[in-house]
């Protein structure tokens, strides 16, 4: 009876044992003597990603997040083991993000050309401090950060909120109120002027429109002038008269050439007679004023009269030259 | 006596009268403060010849294997009865309260952490409190009242290690054996409750229930249920040996074990949650 008693105490205890031991290892999901591929990704920072979390890939768990540890130069080393049977995408990158509302994190396993259009986590996937032989890695913001930062938005709203209660005191309002009213009455004004002036405009748009009818008449019958002139201008006595009046205009023009050289030299001519005139001008008032030598001629009496009298002497010189020419000329060989 | 103080003023009687209701009042103090001392001193020194009486193997060892058995694999019933009406019960409650706002996958999140951390342990050692504490200390009550213990302390046996040792060893080794037992049920009958009554598929289920297990959970409760199966098999033993009064003591004794190591339950529960849970991190 004793030995049987002990018997099943040993079965119970074993039993339990191996049962409880069974049970946390398939909740852990531990793969006890399985081989598994570690692979390493370093980051910044891990968020509230935690030791047991999955590792998905292509949207398939493929692993668990194994450690946790800090690395030096301020990274941070997660340990994933990975089922060897699992190929990692091209130029692989992690992605720690929070797949619920209630705090479940996950790594996720994505190519880099698949990164979401994050700026922040763009610059953490490329920085290069990281070393070599890990995988780029980089965590999105939790809910808990995104509600901090929604807090921290709130926050400023109601801070303007509180500022524009201040601004907008008594005072502000009435004059607000004011604006509105006289918004409201140029409204009514431009309303009764819209109104008085309707028909004005009925009346307006009535003649514009019978002015747009007579343009496009005068424009069909512009239109119909010139198919009958594109008509006429085929026939060849139009084209001969038009020959013609090319020719005569060739010789219109070249005359016209001419006539402007000829005007080109006239005002040169003019020119300088304009500047002869000027010069004569002042050549005739300094001779008036008794300026230089043919002035004081014209002017001075005495002058005259005794050129005059030079004049008689030397004629009398010259008779008496030609009577006695001895008397002044001496011609002698030797 | 009483003439002398007829003859005295009345306010020097009245005087006299409130100082005697005041020594009273401190003696009174003094002399709870001496029995609670006293009980600690003499807990303490009951523990301490258990302790000792831990050498002496050759006596306790061929009693433990059937106090394991009496302690421990006979309590399995009951506990296991108590843990699949606890499991079906949380998950219930859990889908009662997450209705429309929590994914019901979380039922099997708070199952588990219930059952592990808290109801397994605390309710598989209220229960054994009752059936096993209460037997101990009318077993031992009535070894006492009949002068049993008596005849093996006159025949040179030290009671402690014949009679206590054995008992608190199979209390403290097989408590945890029968609350994971209790553990494994709770959770899985929480998990058949969620498929039957709320359809929750079973990977829903599974899922939450891994959600943020660790194996912490199983090692505190198991620790935390060692400690009540140490505490509740002592309190059973220690009763039952100052067992005074034939029957109405034997049953005062099975009361008082019951009642003190309830009390002992919940304060080493409380006592595990502040050295051991506060501060650590919920998902590490």
């Amino acid at each position: 009876m004793k030995r049987q008693t002990d018997v099943l105490v040993g079965l119970v205890v074993l039993l339990i044992a191996v049962a409880t031991i069974g049970a946390v290892a398939w909740v852990k999901q531990a793969d006890i003597g399985k081989r598994q591929r570690d692979v390493v990704a370093r980051f910044h920072d891990v968020g509230n990603a935690r030791v047991g979390n999955a590792v998905v890939i292509r949207g398939v768990v493929g692993g668990r997040v194994q450690t946790i540890e800090l690395a030096p130069n301020g990274w941070v080393d997660v340990h994933m083991k990975i089922d060897p049977s699992v190929q990692l995408p091209a130029d692989p990158v992690v992605l720690l993000n929070e797949t619920s509302l209630f705090g479940e994190w996950q790594a996720t396993v994505i190519e880099r050309n698949a990164l979401p259009h994050d700026e922040a986590v763009q610059r953490e996937i490329d920085d290069p401090g990281r070393g070599r032989g890990v995988l780029p890695g980089a965590s999105q913001p939790g809910i808990g950060k995104l509600t901090a930062v929604a807090g921290q938005i709130a926050g400023d709203v109601a801070n303007v909120a509180g500022r524009v209660e201040v601004a907008f005191d008594e005072q502000a309002a009435h004059e607000l109120r004011g604006s509105i009213k006289n918004v409201s009455d140029l409204s009514t004004t431009l309303s009764s002027v819209v109104r008085t002036h309707a028909s004005d405009l009925d009346v307006l748009s009535d003649e514009l429109r019978k002015a747009i009818e007579t343009l496009n008449r005068a424009a069909n019958s512009v239109q119909t002038t010139a198919g009958r002139v594109d008509s006429a201008t085929t026939s060849p006595q139009v084209r001969a008269i038009v020959t013609d009046v090319a020719a005569a205009s060739t010789d219109l023009r070249r005359a016209a050439t001419q006539v402007n050289d000829l005007s080109k030299r006239f005002a040169t001519s003019q020119t300088r007679l304009d500047a002869l005139l000027a010069t004569g001008d002042s050549l005739l008032t300094k001779i008036n004023s008794g300026q230089g030598s043919l002035g004081l001629f014209v002017n001075d009496p005495s002058m005259y009269r005794r050129t005059d009298s030079l004049l008689v002497q030397l004629r009398a010189l010259a008779a008496d030259i030609q009577a006695n020419p001895k008397k002044y000329i001496s011609v002698k060989i030797f | 006596m009483a003439t002398a103080t007829q003859s005295l003023p009345s306010s020097t009687a009245d005087t006299r009268r409130r100082g005697s209701l005041l020594a009273d009042g401190v003696a009174g103090v003094g002399a709870i403060a001496l029995r609670g001392v006293g009980s600690i001193g003499s807990a303490s020194r009951f523990i301490g010849e258990a302790l000792v009486a831990l050498r002496d193997a050759t006596t306790w060892l061929p009693q433990a294997l059937g106090q394991m058995w009496t302690l421990g694999v006979a309590s399995l019933p009951i506990a296991l009865f108590i843990a699949t009406f606890t499991g079906i019960v949380l998950a219930l409650l859990a889908s009662y309260s997450f209705t429309g706002a929590v994914p019901l996958y979380f039922v099997g999140t708070l199952v588990e952490k219930t059952v592990t951390l808290e109801l397994a342990p605390v309710l598989t050692g209220l229960a054994l409190a009752g059936r096993v504490g209460a037997n101990i200390a009318a077993e031992l009550g009535t070894m006492r009242v009949t002068e049993q213990i008596d005849a093996l302390e006159t025949l040179g046996y030290d009671p402690i290690p014949f009679l206590v040792v054995p008992r608190v060893l199979a209390g403290a080794v097989m408590f945890p054996f029968v609350v994971a037992a209790s553990m494994i049920v709770g959770v899985g009958a929480g998990w058949a409750a969620s498929v039957a009554l709320l359809h929750i598929s079973t990977p829903e289920f599974v899922k939450g229930l891994r959600l943020f297990f660790q194996a912490f959970d199983v090692q505190y409760g198991l620790v935390k249920s060692a400690s009540f199966g140490f505490a509740v098999t002592l309190i059973g033993c220690a009763r039952g040996l100052k067992t005074q009064g034939g029957a109405v003591g034997v049953g005062r004794a099975a009361t008082s074990a019951v009642v003190y190591s309830a009390v002992f339950i919940l304060v080493l529960d409380a006592f595990w949650a502040v050295t051991w849970l506060l501060g650590r991190d919920a998902v590490r």
